[in-house]
């Protein structure tokens, strides 16, 4: 899953910066404010155009936005829309075998369910599409990346662009997104209500139904690049990554929750503890099977809580290990595992390779959306 | 004192039936611990916490802790070091077996808005302090999961004082100090908010 925007880096300065909110003048506050009530950017626009400018827009990365506590989704449509959003990112599970094969759920790789800065968060993803994705050579829009996750990474099927799950899940992240933005620039009001059609499309193009204020302060260019999107990339190792020493990391720092057998562990119908390879994880085409992207993953939020902090090199070995494992094929297997690896698997993992004179991994991987009856 | 008169007193003065009538797949072994936490684990107020259903690696883990100093507490130190090896697996897979209340399960995400800020903890956690929901790793509505304890319907003064122990240090040997770094974030409001949320659900 390459990322079409620029990568996020935690620079020292950032929280500082975060701390700071611009401020509007109030007149523009008044302003915006009207143009919520009837949420049309044309309207926003003609209260714009007799506003001061905003202040001049940030160097590279806009810093880190807060999104709103649920408490403040809005009652009524729009809001039970975003409601429904939170519950199937949380728990995805009510989507399983209809767009969902395994055991996970969104918010197992994506913490505080889709809230947390640098653990590719909703809000900042949501500002980041329509966009060119490297994955299906095509421009994305919000709906269809999070498709993407459905099929790769919960090992099932995208819901349909048009439909409730997708629109949901759009309303949750833009709500996120766009609340965080409006506390940023001190714009009072609750998160303007828009349209199924402009949700799923994703808040990075020309035409997307802003405020004014906010359009000029984050121009479509700026958009991809809110501080804390995605997961940090990390360094390359010092020692090349290996999977044997990442087996030690393993059984001293995740055995106790994911399992001996990396299966985690599940209780009253919900794998709590989510597994981490074999046929009810996520597959081989997942972002997360790669390993720097695994290992930035885990570097960042594992163990959960971080009671502890791994280093670097814990995390590219331990990433190694667990994405070394047999693991459902990756959906775009035509039935050549040594094609796909050449058409697809130019990054750093193991697909269509033997360690240690074993199997080639992915030749006996598992089923793609296997239904739960089957 | 030494550990079969413990529950030979207990049963004398009433407090728990006698060895008569126990549980008959009981090992004997576990016949001393029925004094404190009850014939079938299920906990007797002031005397012991509720072991039932906690997994048996778990149960034999804590044994372990307080025979090395890493848990500390009176009764159970005494105890614990009469009990190894073979007849501890007996008592820990007995106990692990028997069966507790059942509790309605709620699970993270259903509900979203919360009245009561301890649920709220519970489900949502505190992320501004890198703090999970307690659910996420205790599993929906606390009933545990794998090796990691079950404390819904525990003893609310039990779980209060373990997480107080976290802070004080006087509770270690958890896996990479996972629970003593969720405790020692806690503050005691929000401790005994918690402790009597997970004790109560029904
Ligand atoms: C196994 C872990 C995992 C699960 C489960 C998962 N994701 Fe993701 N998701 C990722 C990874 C990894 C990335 C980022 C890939 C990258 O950095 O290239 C990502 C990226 C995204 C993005 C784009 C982020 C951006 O900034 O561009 C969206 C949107 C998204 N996921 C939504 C979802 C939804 C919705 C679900 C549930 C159906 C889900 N994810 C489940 C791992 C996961
Ligand atoms: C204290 C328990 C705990 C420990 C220890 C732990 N994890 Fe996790 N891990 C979790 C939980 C719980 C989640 C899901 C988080 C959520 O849903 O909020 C998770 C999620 C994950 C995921 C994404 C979901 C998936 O199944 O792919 C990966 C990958 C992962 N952990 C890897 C690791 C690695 C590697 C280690 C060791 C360095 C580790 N974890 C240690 C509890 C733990
Ligand atoms: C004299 C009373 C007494 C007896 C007898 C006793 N215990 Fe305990 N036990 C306690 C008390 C009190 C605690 C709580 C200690 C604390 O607060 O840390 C406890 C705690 C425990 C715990 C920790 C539970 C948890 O959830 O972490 C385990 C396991 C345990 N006991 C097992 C046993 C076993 C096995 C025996 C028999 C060999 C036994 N106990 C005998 C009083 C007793
Ligand atoms: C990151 C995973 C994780 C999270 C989140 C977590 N716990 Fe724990 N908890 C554990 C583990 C692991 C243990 C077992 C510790 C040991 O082995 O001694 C534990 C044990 C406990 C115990 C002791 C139970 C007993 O029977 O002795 C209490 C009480 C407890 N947790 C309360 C909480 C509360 C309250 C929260 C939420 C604020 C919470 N936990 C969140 C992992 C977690």
């Amino acid at each position: 899953m390459t990322k079409s925007g620029p990568c996020p880096a935690i620079s020292p300065n950032l929280n500082e910066k975060a701390a700071v909110k611009r401020k509007l003048p109030a007149a523009l506050i008044t302003a915006f404010n009207a143009a919520a009530i009837t949420a049309t950017p044309l309207a926003a626009q003609e209260i714009l155009d007799r506003q001061e400018p905003l202040p001049p827009p940030i160097e590279e990365m806009h810093p880190v936005i807060v999104p709103r506590p649920l408490e403040r989704i809005p009652t009524g449509e729009f809001g039970d829309k975003v409601r429904l959003g939170y519950r199937l990112f949380v728990n995805s599970q009510l989507l399983r075998d209809r767009y969902v094969g395994n055991d996970l759920s969104c918010v197992n790789c994506h913490m505080d369910a889709g809230r947390r800065a640098n653990s590719a968060p909703l809000w900042a993803a949501y500002f980041a599409y329509p966009a060119y994705r490297k994955k299906n050579d095509k421009v994305n829009s919000f709906a269809e990346r999070l498709q993407g996750c459905f099929t790769y990474s919960t090992n099932g099927e995208g819901p349909p662009v048009g439909g409730a799950e997708a629109i949901a899940l759009s309303a949750y992240a833009y709500w996120l997104g766009m609340g965080g933005l409006m506390d940023f620039y001190e714009l009072d009001g609750s998160v303007p209500a828009i349209s199924d059609e402009e949700l799923v499309k994703g808040g990075r193009r020309e035409d997307f139904p802003m405020p004014v204020a906010l359009k000029k302060a984050l121009p479509v260019d700026k958009r991809a690049a809110l501080a804390g999107r995605g997961y940090p990339p990390l360094q390359n190792p010092p020692e090349a990554y290996s999977p044997e020493r990442g087996q030690q990391v393993y059984v001293e720092h995740c055995l106790l929750c994911h399992g001996a057998d990396g299966q985690g562990f599940a209780s009253a119908g919900v794998h709590t503890l989510p597994p981490l390879w074999g046929p009810q994880s996520y597959n081989w085409g997942a972002g997360m099977h790669r390993i720097n992207t695994a290992a930035s993953f885990i570097y960042e939020n594992m163990p959960l809580g971080k009671s502890i902090q791994l280093t670097q090199q814990q995390a590219w070995d331990v990433a190694a290990y667990i994405n070394s494992r047999e693991r459902p094929q990756d959906p775009r297997f035509l039935g050549d595992v040594e094609k796909l690896r050449k058409k697809y698997h130019h990054h750093q993992c193991y697909y269509g390779q033997s360690l240690d004179g074993g199997e080639i991994l992915g030749s006996e991987a598992f089923a793609d959306f296997p239904r739960r009856g089957d | 004192m030494k550990p079969a008169p413990v529950a030979l007193y207990l049963c004398l003065f009433g407090t728990v039936p006698c060895s008569n009538s126990f549980s008959s797949d009981m090992p004997p072994a576990a016949e001393v611990c029925a004094g404190c936490h009850g014939v079938y684990g299920q906990g007797l107020e002031k005397l012991g916490p509720r072991i039932a259903g906690l997994s048996a690696t778990y149960i034999s883990e804590q044994v372990r802790h307080f025979q090395v100093g890493e848990r500390r507490n009176v009764s159970m130190h005494t105890l614990a070091m009469e009990i190894e090896g073979e007849p501890l697996a007996q008592v820990a897979n007995y106990f692990a077996a028997q069966s507790v209340r059942p509790v309605t399960i709620l699970r993270r995400g259903e509900k979203i808005l919360f009245t009561d800020p301890a649920e709220r903890l519970a489900y949502q956690g505190d992320w501004p302090r890198l703090l999970p929901a307690c659910v996420s790793c205790h599993g929906p509505s606390g009933t545990g999961v794998g090796d990691i304890p079950r404390l819904a319907g525990q003893q609310a003064d039990y779980l209060r004082n373990q997480l107080r122990d976290w802070q004080q240090g006087r509770r270690k040997g958890d896996r990479d100090g996972v629970m003593a770094n969720i405790a020692g974030k806690l503050n005691d409001d929000e401790i005994r908010a918690l402790s009597r949320y997970f004790a109560e659900l029904e």
